[in-house]
């Protein structure tokens, strides 16, 4: 069986939520796979945890590199609601990827890793290279950005 | 300043607290939560993280990309069969520096197991006996046993006595000495079988000096040779003969009867 630090359906989970397209997602997770393939069957696997994760990230953000990217404005901020678990359900799981990953790295590469629920805060900071500052605050305003975006969805009211 | 340092590295953790409890495993974090737990903030953010973590789990994987899942060799992890475990060069030198370590143990046990107190001196006497020609000793023809007489009147050696099952034997010689431990030795020899016989102090323990006394007769070999030795009195008495231990049992279990 293959260990958890390699868990393929995470890994392609992963790669959804940092490209918010599931064909993207397919080619880089394709892609990440082949090359490790060939890296064994040359006995060059890394020693280190979490490889496929990082090197999945790299291509990801390269990958997006030449997509049309968000225009950088300031985005509104919610208190975390006790309604927001009622309000995630009537979203679709695309729907969080699309805003996944439109949010800037390495809040995006935060967001995605922390919602996999696959690793705790110091695998994250590991994969990620961050550190316990910035990932908190990646979190923080990631939560209450996403917040403020439900809110707008339910009350129908279109903001930016 | 260090509280506020404390207070701001709780909230980051707090930021970054696992949706499952179960996976609290940093000792911090779980204190950052404990101490977090049941605030009304703390709850939306777990519902919240909790809510877009099960999204997530729901993300369908495509079935061109599943096809990965069983195909498990494609990313192989590297498995330890006995057999690499067993050849890999350190688990191999460990395991004979092992081998070697026990081998040498179990020498030096077996060899304990049948030390007494003064096999140490009884062994060193073999050699003695080995060396020793008969010209060397002092001619007396007597039996063996009448010999305490004379090392306690010529040499004041006390309890220097020849066991009854060897103080019939006829003597053609004998010598007192000083070993390498300036212990008074007697040496006799018999004329049966060219035998030896020795009387030396017996071994004392060096915090009390009381005499560390042994039942019945043990044996000792060095080179070829056998002795038997037994204690009485504070002093040890042993038969040499070239040969092994069945040489010298007769003589002891004829005692015995």
């Amino acid at each position: 069986m293959l260990d958890r630090r390699q868990n393929l359906p995470q890994l392609y989970r992963f790669c959804f939520l940092m490209l918010g397209d599931s064909r993207k997602a397919q080619e880089v997770f394709n892609t990440t796979l082949r090359e490790a393939a060939v890296r064994a069957a040359q006995g060059e696997l890394p020693k280190e945890p979490f490889w496929l994760f990082r090197e999945a990230r790299w291509r990801c953000l390269e990958a997006s590199k030449t997509d049309l990217q968000p225009e950088a404005l300031e985005i509104e901020e919610h208190d975390i609601t006790p309604q927001a678990a009622s309000q995630i359900k009537q979203l679709e799981a695309a729907q969080l990827a699309i805003w996944i990953s439109a949010a800037p790295d390495p809040q995006r590469t935060a967001l995605a890793l922390f919602y996999l629920n696959e690793f705790d805060y110091l695998e994250i900071l590991d994969i990620a290279e961050l550190k316990l500052s910035t990932l908190s605050r990646c979190l923080s305003q990631g939560r209450r950005q996403l917040q403020a975006w439900l809110d707008a969805k339910h009350s129908g009211a279109p903001k930016v | 300043m260090k509280t506020l340092r404390l207070l701001r590295r709780r909230r980051a953790l707090l930021n970054c607290a696992p949706i499952s409890h179960g996976n609290l495993t940093d000792r911090s974090m779980r204190a950052a939560v404990s101490r977090a737990d049941g605030s009304d903030e703390f709850v939306n953010q777990q519902n919240f993280d909790r809510a877009l973590a099960e999204l997530v789990r729901h993300v369908p994987i495509p079935p061109e990309s599943a096809e990965w899942f069983s195909e498990k060799d494609a990313v192989p992890v590297p498995k330890w069969t006995l057999r690499k475990i067993v050849f890999n060069p350190a688990v191999l030198a460990i395991s004979i520096a092992l081998l070697v370590i026990a081998g040498v143990f179990a020498f030096q046990l077996v060899g304990r197991l049948n030390d007494f107190p003064g096999s140490a001196t009884a062994r060193k006497l073999l050699t003695v006996a080995g060396s020793t020609r008969s010209v060397m000793l002092d001619p007396v023809n007597a039996e063996a046993g009448t010999l305490s007489d004379l090392f306690f009147m010529k040499h004041g050696l006390e309890h220097y006595d020849v066991p009854d099952e060897f103080a019939d034997f006829q003597t053609i010689g004998c010598r007192v000495f000083d070993d390498d431990e300036s212990q008074r030795v007697a040496q006799i020899w018999v004329a049966e079988k060219r035998m030896q016989f020795f009387l030396f102090p017996a071994e004392r323990d060096s915090k009390t000096g009381a005499v560390l006394a042994f039942p019945g007769w043990r044996y000792v070999h060095q080179e070829g040779w056998v002795g038997a030795v037994t204690e009485h009195n504070g002093v040890c008495f042993m038969a040499v003969v070239r040969g092994r231990e069945k040489d010298l049992a007769p003589y002891l279990s004829e005692a015995k009867e």
